[in-house]
């Protein structure tokens, strides 16, 4: 197997496992940036990760009901432009603070200086 | 406990199911065919079990409540017996029929609930509001 192939192959197989939970996430920043439908939802977690995340409408209406369920979700109902009412999605107070508090523990510490560094990320 | 749309419907055709079993089974027995009266009962303990697969299932596609059955065994619990009682207070039972059966089957049978229960308590830890743990952000 040539360096390339070992590359992509790894790189495939690691970006399987890394993406495993990250829709949870990436539903909560569509919810953050304002009320979504289940539809926009999609659209924004697909074009804000580049295309990297794809998401089911089945999976996703699986976990906005879980979610709702927990309270950290609700929705409100709106009349859709031309068709029937929609659910519009929001976080909940407990939502917003899951997510500020999981963004504070997981994610801000990949902006520290030094990390940024590591990762080239640094201008 | 959180009762669903699906455990709803799952009651509703186990109760159909009960009905039709109960009237099959007292004139079945009326009419003396006892070796057809196993058949029956046969057949109606594998369409409710079949309809509690499907409808639990369903339940958990939609919401995965972290329950291991105890939901679907307390409503069997509930339609099979609380309609095995209602059937003789209504006169409807056969001749060969005893109503101490239908006493020791709720009993028996609530033995084996109350131990489901206890289990199902013991297990309630891994979960968040009735979500397992490890389903809530799969």
């Amino acid at each position: 197997m040539d360096n390339t192939r070992l590359l992509t192959d790894l790189l495939v197989a690691w970006e399987e496992t890394y993406k495993k939970g990250q829709l949870t996430l990436w539903i909560f920043l569509a919810l953050k940036d304002n009320k979504k439908y289940v539809d926009e939802i999609k659209i924004f977690v697909e074009e804000e990760s580049n295309h990297t995340m794809s998401c089911e409408e089945q999976s996703l209406y699986r976990n906005l009901r879980k979610f709702q369920h927990l309270g950290v979700v609700d929705f409100e109902t709106r009349k859709g432009n031309k068709g029937p009412e929609r659910k519009y999605y929001f976080l909940t107070e407990l939502g917003n603070s899951l997510l500020n508090q999981f963004v504070k523990r997981n994610i801000a510490l990949f902006f520290n200086y030094r990390i940024k560094q590591l990762l080239n990320l640094e201008e | 406990m959180k009762i669903t749309a699906n455990q709803l419907r799952f009651a509703a055709v186990l109760l159909a199911l009960t009905i039709v079993f109960r009237f099959g089974l007292s004139r079945l027995l009326d009419m003396q065919y006892f070796t057809l009266v196993w058949v029956v009962a046969s057949v109606y303990a594998i369409a409710a079990f079949l309809t509690g697969w499907y409808f639990g299932r369903k339940d958990h596609e939609s919401l995965p409540i972290y329950d291991i059955g105890f939901r679907f065994h307390l409503t069997t619990y509930i339609i099979c017996n609380v309609y095995g009682e209602v059937w003789y207070l209504l006169g409807f039972q056969s001749r060969y029929e005893d109503i101490l059966v239908v006493h020791l089957t709720a009993l028996y049978w609530g033995v084996f609930l109350l131990l489901h229960f206890i289990v199902f308590i013991a297990t309630r830890k891994n979960a968040i509001k009735g979500i397992s743990k490890t389903e809530i952000f799969e």
